[in-house]
């Protein structure tokens, strides 16, 4: 698997004053009036509080989140079933195993207009797009999870009796719980991203459609606004499989 | 309580791929004894104590603990320590003491009575209970991993290096503890060592395995006096004699 | 032989669902495998994919070795002097979550519709995983050996290019890899929205012909030849790290 240095927002006190110091350093070259292409952090400030008051981003979000949704819940449910399943038994995964490494770094994007062909220009291409981001990243940290389980107590278990389904319940799924939990909260972060990039190429809903449309329109702040708002809904999926995590996994 | 059980290995063969890892093991371990495995590393001692408990099945011969041959892992006479305590870091360590109990699909209330107890005889009562694996010293794990152990109530005790992954005053202490429950419970003990004097010092006797493949190259009578824990027997010269003699022969092996 | 075989046989597998899809129809002009692959060799037998790749790899290149010449060493950098570490580690957090395509339509409107705006976002796709693996190796350096360095009284440099730099190698390689996969999932995306060259180009045009074999077999060709590009670089880190595999 390639290794992932995990995507941790340090809100640290460090964090705070490096975002701190982009915001002042932000506006300050928005003040300056340098270019048309970097507004103050105040302008953008202002377009997203328009944006957000006339209902233009809580539309687009909700439509993106309903892709996102429809994408990500069957990546998560099918990702760590095949993960759990490949990390138990040898043969599935030798058969399988080169084909989610390759899927998984392939730029899949390059699929989205064989989806549209498929589809149409719907919103079931992002949601399918979606699923494509994340499902694979999914599988192979699950997998990844079962795989690390100790032999010691595999081998525990099974003398004190434990057949098949004991195993996979009180022995390999909690060993991989943090593993599921890293590759649900990388999968997150992934679909946010397939989000984006079946939107703007289907151009005709969510946050993907707005980014196109300032873009050719020249709103500048308000693309800016967009553009940071993507940020945030990023965060925000990251954050909260980040909460299931700290609920979950009390015991390191 | 049911009487104390033996163990009879005959003629065991047990081999992975082209390398034989044990040839035509015999051994009989008496009720109520303390008995050490010992060899070089590769001499397949693990191997032998994973057949006794089933986890491993044996390519000729067979194991008979009491009446019943030993026929797949999950039998009710034998409980394993291990040498990393395997123990569930998602588990308290009661919970862990427990989890035997919970495979074999005894009540709760029954569990958590069987783990309390042997915690206590293990010296981990009280609010040592609630914590994980990842807050207790490796000392502490390994007594969860035998109160765990305890908590099925076993005729006999697998042990697995249980000690060599921790410091040697702690080690001294579990010990000794070991040698007080053994005597209290009268079980039988098959204890794996890469340590000449944790073998003295606990069993009644010594098999030295020789390697590749491990067999049966000697067997070291230990007369020492029990009880050992109050008798301060790691000072006496018969102690000392007998891991000299117990290194001459695995030096000569080499 | 029966590994091949077994690894075969979700190709199989997938072909013959793709075949399925296309024999129902499950929609609108869906080619056949075989029509796939007849259209792919007419596309490089009239040169236009070849053609087509070569300006698309000119950005690729463009991007992503700017990418690894900026990436490593302010990774390195970061990993070396904590502080800048601290900071820099914020930023790169943000552009690794930030649905990097977002910035798509801004890049286009600062550098307009040409190599370099697709250049600039490959750059922008792959760097922040480049430098932000390179620093994860530097940090990871085991203090054990940089203890037994400085106890055999290590210079500064020689500590850095004989302890930090070799322990870090494996994640920054790993990095390299990683930031190609994104950069071609950059350059396609890029491509997709720009349009007006390289495989992008090709995708959109012959889709909007509804030329739907030659959509399929450029889309093909594209996912191959980044397989063959990891590929490649997967092998070459495989070389360099040959004292790990033991």
């Amino acid at each position: 698997m390639t290794p992932l240095v995990a995507p941790e927002p340090a809100f640290g006190r460090a964090g705070f004053a490096a975002i701190a110091g982009l915001l002042v350093v932000w506006e300050i070259l928005g003040r300056l009036e340098l270019t048309m292409f970097v507004p103050s952090a105040s302008s953008v400030a202002v377009a997203w509080w328009g944006l957000l008051t006339d209902g233009t981003l809580l539309r687009s979000a909700g439509s993106s989140f309903g892709s996102l949704l429809k994408g990500f819940v069957p990546a998560a449910l099918l990702g760590v079933a095949l993960g759990l399943a490949m990390g138990r038994f040898r043969t599935l995964r030798e058969v399988l195993d080169g084909w989610i490494n390759a899927l998984m770094s392939a730029p899949l994007s390059a699929l989205v207009p064989v989806l549209i062909a498929l589809f149409g220009v719907r919103d079931t291409v992002v949601a399918a797009t979606v699923f494509l981001f994340s499902f694979f990243v999914i599988v192979v940290n699950t997998m990844t999870g079962v795989r690390g389980t100790e032999r010691s107590l595999v081998e525990m278990a099974r003398s004190f009796g434990a057949g098949e389904a004991a195993l996979f319940a009180r022995i390999y799924l909690p060993a991989a719980l943090p593993a599921i939990l890293l590759g649900l909260r990388l999968g997150a972060v992934q679909a946010v991203k397939g989000m984006v990039v079946g939107e703007m190429l289907i151009s005709l809903v969510g946050m993907g459609e707005r980014l196109i449309y300032y873009g050719n329109t020249f709103l500048i702040p308000e693309l800016y606004a967009v553009i940071v708002s993507v940020l945030l809904i990023a965060l925000l999926s990251s954050t909260l499989v980040q909460s299931a995590e700290r609920a979950l996994v009390k015991w390191k | 309580m049911s009487a104390t059980l033996g163990i009879a290995i005959e003629r065991l063969s047990k081999s992975f791929g082209a390398v034989q890892a044990l040839a035509d093991i015999e051994i009989q371990v008496k009720a109520g004894e303390f008995l050490a495995l010992i060899g070089p590393s590769g001499c397949g001692k693990t191997t032998l104590l994973k057949c006794v408990a089933g986890l491993l099945p044996a390519d000729a011969g067979r194991i008979v603990i009491g009446s019943r041959p030993v026929s797949g892992p999950g039998g009710r006479e034998a409980s394993l320590v291990f040498q990393d305590f395997a123990l569930l870091p998602w588990a308290t360590a009661r919970e862990n003491a427990e989890f035997g109990l919970l495979l074999r699909g005894a009540p709760a209330a029954e569990r958590t009575e069987a783990a309390r107890r042997a915690l206590a005889k293990v010296g981990l009562a009280g609010s040592f209970e609630q914590a994980y694996p990842a807050q207790l010293s490796g000392g502490m794990q390994q007594r969860v991993g035998l109160a765990r152990a305890l908590a099925v109530n076993p005729q006999v005790l697998l042990m697995d290096e249980p000690f060599a992954s921790i410091d040697e005053q702690t080690r001294r202490i579990l010990q000794d503890d070991l040698l007080r429950l053994w005597s209290e419970e009268r079980k039988t003990v098959v204890l794996v060592t890469h340590s000449m004097e944790e073998a003295i010092y606990l069993s009644d006797r010594v098999v030295v395995l020789s390697p590749r493949p491990g067999r049966v190259h000697r067997v070291l009578d230990v007369p020492l006096p029990r009880p050992r824990e109050t008798l301060d027997v790691r000072a006496s010269g018969e102690f000392a004699r007998l891991v000299d003699e117990l290194w001459q022969i695995l030096k000569k092996m080499q | 032989m029966k590994r091949l075989l077994a690894r075969g046989a979700p190709l199989a597998a997938f072909l013959a669902l793709w075949q399925w899809a296309a024999w129902v129809p499950i929609s609108f002009n869906f080619p056949t495998p075989w029509q796939t692959v007849v259209a792919l060799a007419e596309l490089l037998g009239s040169g236009a994919l070849l053609q087509a790749s070569a300006t698309s790899l000119q950005s690729l290149v463009l991007g992503f070795g700017a990418a690894i010449l900026i990436g490593v060493p302010l990774g390195l950098l970061m990993g070396v002097v904590r502080g800048v570490g601290r900071v820099a580690r914020v930023y790169l957090d943000l552009l690794i979550a930030l649905p990097t395509a977002a910035l798509i339509p801004l890049v286009i409107l600062s550098f307009g519709i040409n190599v370099v705006s697709s250049a600039v976002i490959i750059f922008v796709f792959s760097a922040p995983f480049i430098t932000m693996n390179a620093y994860g190796g530097v940090r990871d350096t085991r203090p054990r050996l940089v203890e037994m360095a400085r106890a055999f009284g290590a210079s500064w440099g020689k500590l850095f290019t004989r302890i930090v730099l070799p322990s870090a190698l494996p994640m920054i390689l790993a990095g390299l890899r990683l930031g190609l996969s994104r950069a071609f999932l950059g350059l396609i995306v890029a491509e997709l929205l720009l349009s007006p060259f390289g495989l992008g180009k090709l995708i959109m045009n012959s889709r909007s012909m509804f030329e739907h074999d030659k959509m399929f077999a450029t889309v093909a060709w594209t996912l191959v030849l980044a397989g063959i590009a990891l590929a490649v670089l997967a092998r070459l880190e495989a070389r360099l790290l040959r004292w790990r595999a033991a």
